[in-house]
């Protein structure tokens, strides 16, 4: 029997990755430069809709300097893909459906051959009419923007991709009788992702007709695999390496497959490395963004505050491609009415297709958005009944045992009630619930405070199979090398995966090395998503380390002539009966000498459960992580502008493993909480998107940032590495809800559409800018009129 | 092709004579020209800090800089700062307090860092907060940031005061 000693997890620690990070050896996918490399610009759709009618890139091809322009002719099929739903494009074809989409793209020797070529081309597009928003996607004379049959089709609603379900019941009747009802339609808006780093990737061909595709991408399993189908390649003929990736919280997905699949058809067909890497303007006029919602909640409870029933219905503006939307859907689904217990519940969550870019995943996956909505109306609920917020969440959160919203039985620890009672008595809640409302109703600034809660299925849950691979070898100079199929996009998964293998095998963490993910050395371990790297991609780690600790153990015992389960450890050293220690590189070298061979594999996987989703019923998911955040704000009556001046955070994640990395994904969370409940909206009007950089987009900076307080409760977690969860996509949830309750309490408005501006909060509404897309016609390469893009109106 | 500028510079102490266009940014001419890849380009207008550059003792965004602007300047990149095998007491406290994630805008960071600790030995957290507003991270929520540059500079003035 191994023992688990815990040396190094759950200690302090440094980034594995971090040195090189610090004095900027580090490389990221646009940083490379390889001899021969081109360069590439793309042709992309300077309006949200229409009909390509004529695309002729014969005269790009003799503009000097111009070495290869592809299409989706180029493609096996067009260049299809996507799932669950195949309705996306490598490059447009027959259609283009969002603004920025390409349709073209040449590669050349420098920039100025490329962009010459971009202007060869010649495109004929005839416009259709656009859906500029959801209510005019599901008009009985709306134009059908997807060319696959969707749910709805059958329902003579073809925009509506699908519904995603739950059914707990029937909670009509109990909301009927309930003495305190709520039904009120909340917004949340379009986010993007900002990672820092734009999108890069550069594919280089191999003299056997295979290619190597660097790539700042998410999952590069999916990648290769997107990549190898269109490109008509077997999967062994395309090997996709990950490069540092400079952040992605969801948003490095289907955007650099594309681009992964075209430079990589332009590298073969050129026989020279072709790299691609976007601007700004380009990454955000082109990337996908977490959907817009809106969510209708219906509510009934007992005049005490005591929750009855509820009936959620969501619609989601998946843009032009459903991607992950219909996962996202799922995942909003199974957390709609939030993480309180109900006699009946249903959910329907609608992903509609318009001409708004397109959504896919981003950190919170849906819950995100469902959190926003069902925690306002709790408030609003609370206060029906004269209920302190806390007090009215204490009455109603799940607890083990319990039925979730979903009707699946909680069946592990919950730290939420703890979650609730630390941000309470940290902030002082009680007393400033009661005392700023008697602040002078004329004050030119007013203070509020408010809370959310939630709770945050773990891993894919119903979503797909949840598993992870590991190998582990122990080199010739006693070094160590992992790999793991699931990746580090700056989370500090590598770090974990160091810490834990360390700690298994009883090896110091400068020992081992944990290689970036290469499709040629990893094994799939399905894509990186969901927060699922410490839980799955940790145990895989895991259960490979303690195949070779088994091994070391029985090479010490060999060497003390003694039983295996006599051999005691102490960090590096190993301790036989008669307490002489020996260290590490002995016993190492012992166990070659009997011929053990010390490289190993791990598989682990998540127990099986299963929903039916055709009758929204199930389990969905194996556990949940829980947390509680209050936000105390200051309202500038005049303006409306909205400070945040103090956050607390409490959040039960099980065990922390690597409590410097978690902390940093918890304020890094609570950040981009902040920025989506305050300032964050991408403004999409008419189908063009306002806000291309930093300068219109504004996320939180170092002064928008207040003291935030923090912990983690650790209520373990039967299923995780010494019993850890996951903390990345959780610690955003309840900051927006938090703020949006706080305006409320400072100023007695209650705004319901997401972020909180100064306008909304001032006049109730947004105020629009009207651009007809002049900013990305401009970053588009429109602005020259060198473009050869004729655009038609349809006969 | 345009004609090209010849431009004699100082980087990281090593006297540099590099050839550019007058329409190159000095962001493009450390990460294309030199290949001094540690500066970052996140925004290309001003707006990000991870091409910032200390430019004859002044901090700047070097995607705002044109290249032959550089011409008898002394510039200190992320590549520069440290000692020889060694990292400069910003890069270890920035290691030390996990004030890095994904890390693209360390580099921008430590160098804004830098640029305030030559001139300001002993910021107040709210001037640390205040001088790095024009540094953006999407991953960190900037505390572990403040914290580092904070400790970094105790750790400086002690090493100073030997
Ligand atoms: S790249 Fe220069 S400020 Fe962003
Ligand atoms: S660490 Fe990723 S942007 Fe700062």
């Amino acid at each position: 029997m191994l023992r688990h000693t815990t040396n190094w997890v759950t200690k302090p620690a440094n980034r594995v990755d971090g040195p090189d990070k610090a004095n900027g050896a580090a490389k990221y996918a646009g940083d490379y430069r390889v001899p021969g490399q081109l360069v590439t610009r793309a042709l992309r759709s300077p309006i949200p809709h229409a009909r390509i009618t004529r695309l002729d890139t014969s005269a790009a091809l003799k503009v000097p300097g111009v070495l290869a322009v592809i299409t989706s002719d180029d493609f096996v099929d067009h260049g299809r893909f996507g799932f669950p739903v195949a309705d996306n494009f490598i490059l447009a074809y027959q259609k283009v459906r969002y603004v920025g989409e390409g349709v073209a793209i040449v590669a050349a020797v420098d920039a100025d051959a490329a962009e010459a070529g971009v202007n060869a081309i010649e495109l004929d597009l005839e416009q259709l009419p656009v859906i500029e928003d959801m209510e005019q996607a599901l008009r009985p004379d709306a134009p059908v923007i997807p060319d696959v049959v969707t749910e709805g089709s059958k329902k003579g609603q073809p925009n509506v991709c699908l519904t995603q379900i739950v059914r707990n019941g029937d909670p009509e009747p109990i909301i009927a009788a309930s003495p305190v009802q709520l039904d009120q339609t909340y917004a949340t808006p379009f986010q993007e992702h900002a990672y820092l780093e734009p999108e890069a990737v550069l594919s280089i061909p191999n003299p056997d007709g295979s290619v190597i595709i660097y790539a700042c991408d998410q999952s590069p399993f999916n990648n290769r695999g997107i990549a190898a189908a269109v490109l008509g390649l077997p999967e062994d003929k395309v090997r996709v390496i990950q490069a540092i990736v400079g952040g992605s919280f969801g948003g490095k997905d289907e955007g650099v497959y594309q681009m992964s699949a075209q430079t990589a058809k332009l590298a073969l067909l050129t026989n020279r490395p072709v790299g691609m890497v976007f601007s700004r303007e380009e990454s955000i006029i082109v990337s996908y963004k977490r959907d817009a919602s809106k969510i209708r909640v219906r509510l009934g409870a007992d005049k005490d505050g005591k929750l009855q029933a509820a009936k959620v219905e969501a619609w989601l503006d998946g843009g032009a491609y459903s991607a992950e939307t219909v996962l996202t859907a799922w995942r909003a689904a199974m957390h709609l009415a939030g993480a309180y217990t109900y006699q009946a519940v249903t959910g329907d969550v609608h992903v509609l297709y318009t001409n708004n870019n397109y959504s896919s995943a981003f950190r919170g996956f849906g819950n995100t958005e469902a959190v926003a909505c069902i925690e306002q109306a709790i408030d609003e609920v609370a206060e029906q009944v004269a209920l302190d917020p806390i007090d009215m969440r204490l009455k109603n959160i799940i607890g083990k045992g319990d039925r979730t919203m979903t009707g699946a039985t909680l069946n592990q620890e919950v730290g939420l009630r703890a979650c609730l009672e630390w941000v309470r008595q940290k902030s002082d809640w009680d007393r400033k619930r009661r005392e700023f409302p008697a602040q002078n109703k004329n004050a030119r600034y007013r203070k509020g405070i408010g809370v959310a809660c939630y709770f945050h299925g773990m891993g894919l849950g119903g979503e797909g199979v949840d598993f992870a691979n590991a190998t582990i070898a122990i080199e010739r100079d006693n070094s160590v090398t992992l790999t793991n199929g699931l990746t580090d996009y700056g989370t500090g998964a590598r770090t974990v995966f160091t810490l834990i293998a360390a700690d298994v095998l009883g090896a110091r963490p400068e020992r081992i090395k944990v290689l970036l993910t290469d499709t040629e050395t990893a094994i799939n371990s399905g894509p990186t998503v969901a927060s699922r790297a410490s839980v799955v991609g940790g145990n895989a780690t895991r259960v490979a380390a303690e195949k070779i600790a088994q091994l070391l153990t029985f090479a010490a015992a060999n060497l003390f002539k003694c039983a295996p389960a006599q051999v005691l450890r102490d960090k590096e050293a190993f301790i036989g009966p008669d307490e002489e220690p020996v260290d590490f590189d002995t016993v190492v070298n012992h166990a070659r000498q009997l011929g053990y061979v010390l490289s190993a594999h791990g598989r682990w996987q998540l127990p099986v459960i299963h929903w039916d989703f055709e009758k929204g019923t199930g389990t969905p998911y194996v556990g949940y992580t829980f947390g509680a955040q209050i936000v105390e704000v200051t309202v500038h009556t005049g303006t409306g502008r909205v400070q945040a001046d103090r956050i607390w955070a409490a959040h039960d994640i099980g065990k922390v493993l690597f409590p410097e990395g978690a902390y940093g994904q918890l304020y890094g969370g609570i950040t981009q909480g902040l920025g989506y409940g305050l300032m964050e909206e991408v403004e999409i009007n008419h189908g063009y998107i306002h806000n291309v950089n930093f300068d219109d987009y504004i996320i939180p900076t170092a002064m928008d940032v207040p003291p935030i307080e923090a912990t983690f409760v650790e209520a373990p977690f039967h299923l995780g590495p010494y019993g850890a969860k996951n903390v990345a996509e959780p610690s955003m949830l309840g900051v927006a809800p938090a703020l949006a309750n706080a305006v409320y309490h400072a100023t007695g408005k209650r705004i319901r559409e997401l972020p909180l501006t100064p306008e909304r909060v001032l006049l109730g509404h947004a105020l629009h800018n009207d651009d007809h897309g002049d900013n990305s016609r401009l970053w588009l390469g429109y602005a020259d009129g060198l473009r050869k893009v004729r655009i038609t109106q349809a006969a | 092709m345009a004609n090209k500028t010849a431009v004699q510079a100082t980087i990281n102490g090593e006297d540099v004579e590099f050839l550019c266009e007058p329409h190159q940014s000095l962001l493009e001419v450390l990460r294309d020209v030199l290949r001094l890849t540690g500066t970052k380009e996140g925004c290309n207008n001003g707006n990000c800090g991870a091409c910032n550059v200390i430019l004859d003792g002044v901090l700047v965004n070097s995607c705002l800089v044109l290249g032959v602007e550089a011409q008898g300047k002394r510039i200190t990149t992320i590549e520069g700062i440290a000692p020889p095998h060694g990292l400069h007491p910003l890069q270890q406290k920035f290691l030390e307090h996990a004030a890095l994630q994904c890390g693209i805008c360390t580099p921008g960071f430590i160098i804004s860092a830098k640029a305030l600790l030559d001139h300001k030995p002993h910021p107040s957290e709210h001037e640390v907060r205040h001088w790095l507003a024009g540094n953006l991270c999407r991953c960190t929520g900037y505390d572990k940031i403040v914290r580092a540059v904070l400790d970094a500079a105790d750790v400086m003035a002690v090493e100073v005061s030997k």
